[in-house]
């Protein structure tokens, strides 16, 4: 017989010892752009000269505009490189991307139609923080119900008919949002047009602090089902005969990435390429499996959004670019060589 | 201990492409399914392994119903070997294999999974290839890298008597006859360690020479199930085949024109 003492504790971990140790640079890398991004801008701070004068102007631009905005950079970042990720997974499709099931369209046709139909109507106080937010939440999770009603539940049939619906649900999303550009004022279609393109800028505290913590917990939520991931690579009735419950997986990554993105595109405009382009580069550098890749791409993720969104603010300031440009700008091209890489293989 | 179907029934848009089958695969033995294409063959894995669920019958892994046992408590007790889909992404051949082990928490043998892996690599000769990418491998090679990967899923420490099952759908296709060889071998010492196997193959000489049991479908149906030198005989084949089949007694050989 065998007692419970002579039972060690053996948990494998599936991750290698380089892995471990790219991810430590990861989150170093993510610290030192977040000093870097919070002390450079339009005003520059030296962290020796807050630490003597507390009560400055300085200080309050730090602590109520620049600081909200480096964090919601860093959070939306880490949202769209660990959704990009595990729909990647989920799709077995390294093109798969948050825009591509069509969540990010249906949040941002969300945040369109109260853009258009309600900023005449409400104050601007609980517009701004409340309606827009929640309104692109709404329009994400419609576009969720629409995949659970057409994929049944997501049913152990495959997922082609996802990224069918999603095609279909994105056509629909530019639809919406092209009528509600053309009946829209010039004041608000300049408003819809710079959201679209994405933006950090009306980040406050009261605005970020739900979202945060609506993040973090969604990615402790995640990223436990990374050896699940891997083993749905195999495809769906391989990981269905090594214990996965392939339904549950599924809804549990849709979710996740509806509510990440949702979020993200809420408080910050639609932002290309990120959910593409990061987890690529983390299995790029350093492997593929996803107990490596999620929390690589949420730590890349941040830190490549926080240098676009310093890179926004200060190459022609005091103007700003939107974030949303400039990510395209490096995605699209990188996008590209992809393509050009997989048809090569 | 077996696992067991019972009048098991799978029926498609009032097809029946599995008829009313009732067999037992026991522990320690090797029953192998021959039929031409279509018989229900590869339908009648599906049923068991769980990838499907059947219109009608029962199936029983040691006399509980497959649908009272968890998605996770199946895969310890039955691996199944099919055709595999791509893989998208670059996994290391070792990586692959390792996916077949798992995770059962804290247990008194993971400790064992380095070796355990090492000396799966070495018996499917998988074992020069384990940093390669799995993706650049030739058809026989992944084949047998997923043979490995099947087999780590049901290792168990010396002395284990957990009930077991292996569910194989022609695990020879693209193999050269070495490594076909190699592979009817191994699954032979798999048996011999009582684990019980459902084989599913397309060679007659190769089934009768390394089953205990042979099951013939034809049409959905089980026309006939018994030891390989009274189920093969020239009539049934010629029908079943619609060839002409000829029976050498010693060795014993089919051969077909």
């Amino acid at each position: 017989m065998s007692s419970i003492l002579s039972k060690k504790v053996h948990s494998l971990k599936f991750i290698n010892s380089f892995q471990t140790g790219i991810l430590a640079l990861f989150v170093i890398s993510t610290l030192l752009i977040l000093v870097t991004s919070i002390t450079l801008g339009s005003f520059n701070f030296s962290l020796q000269e807050l630490l003597n004068d507390s009560n400055s102007l300085d200080n309050i631009v730090l602590l109520e505009i620049r600081i909200p905005r480096v964090l919601l950079a860093a959070f939306v970042g880490a949202s769209l490189g660990l959704s990009g990720a595990s729909l990647q997974g989920l799709f077995r499709n390294p093109l798969a991307d948050p825009g591509l099931i069509g969540v990010s369209a249906g949040a941002a046709l969300g945040a369109s139609i109260v853009i258009v139909l309600g900023s005449g109507i409400l104050p601007d106080f609980i517009f701004g923080t409340l309606i827009l937010p929640i309104s692109a939440i709404i329009g994400a999770s419609l576009v969720i119900s629409l995949l659970y009603l057409f994929t049944q539940g997501f049913g152990y049939q495959g997922i082609t008919y996802m990224l069918l619906v999603g095609i279909a649900v994105n056509a629909f999303a530019s639809v919406g949002i092209g009528i509600l550009t053309y009946i829209s004022t010039d004041s608000e279609l300049r408003g819809l047009t710079f959201w679209t393109m994405g933006s950090f800028g009306g980040a406050s505290w009261q605005l970020i602090i739900p979202a945060l913590i609506i993040i973090s917990l969604t990615m402790f939520w995640m990223i436990p089902s990374a050896r699940k991931l891997d083993l749905l690579q195999l495809g769906e009735p391989e990981a269905y005969r090594l214990g996965v419950d392939v339904r549950k997986l599924k809804f549990k990554v849709i979710i996740a990435s509806a509510i990440t993105v949702g979020i993200s595109v809420s408080l910050s405009g639609m932002i290309g390429f990120v959910g593409l382009v990061v987890p690529h580069l983390v299995r790029l550098i350093g492997g593929v499996n996803h107990n490596y890749l999620l929390p690589g791409s949420a730590f890349l993720g941040a830190s490549l959004m926080m240098t676009a969104d310093l890179l926004s603010r200060t190459l022609i300031q005091p103007a700003e670019l939107p974030v949303g440009l400039i990510t395209s700008a490096i995605g699209a091209p990188f996008f590209l060589w992809l393509i050009f890489r997989i048809r090569k293989t | 201990m077996s696992v067991e179907t019972i009048n098991l029934t799978w029926e498609i848009k009032s097809k029946r492409i599995v008829d009313e089958v009732s067999l037992k695969i026991n522990q320690g033995e090797i029953l192998t399914i021959l039929g031409p294409n279509g018989a229900g063959k590869s339908s009648f894995l599906k049923l068991i392994a769980g990838d499907s669920t059947a219109s009608d019958g029962e199936i029983k892994f040691d006399d509980i119903p497959l649908s009272n046992i968890s998605i996770q408590d199946r895969s310890f007790m039955r691996s199944v070997m099919s055709q595999s889909q791509e893989i998208a992404y670059d996994f290391t051949v070792k990586e692959i294999i390792e996916m077949g082990w798992i995770d059962r928490g804290i247990s008194d043998y993971s400790k064992d999974f380095e070796e355990a892996v090492k000396k799966i690599s070495i018996e499917c000769s998988v074992a020069d290839l384990l940093e390669q990418s799995f993706n650049t491998l030739s058809g026989g090679e992944k084949r047998r890298v997923h043979f490995a990967r099947t087999l780590i899923q049901l290792w168990r420490p010396s002395g284990s008597d957990d009930p077991r099952y292996m569910f194989l759908d022609e695990p020879t296709a693209n193999l050269d006859i070495l490594h076909e060889q190699k592979m009817m071998r191994l699954i032979q010492n798999k048996r011999d360690e009582g684990i019980g196997i459902l084989l599913i193959l397309h060679d007659l000489n190769l089934a009768a020479k390394y089953s205990d049991q042979i099951a013939i479908f034809n049409e959905g149906k089980l026309l006939e199930i018994g030891a390989p030198r009274t189920v093969l005989n020239e009539e049934t084949l010629s029908k079943v085949y619609g060839l002409d089949m000829q029976i050498e007694e010693s060795p014993f050989r089919i051969n077909y024109y």
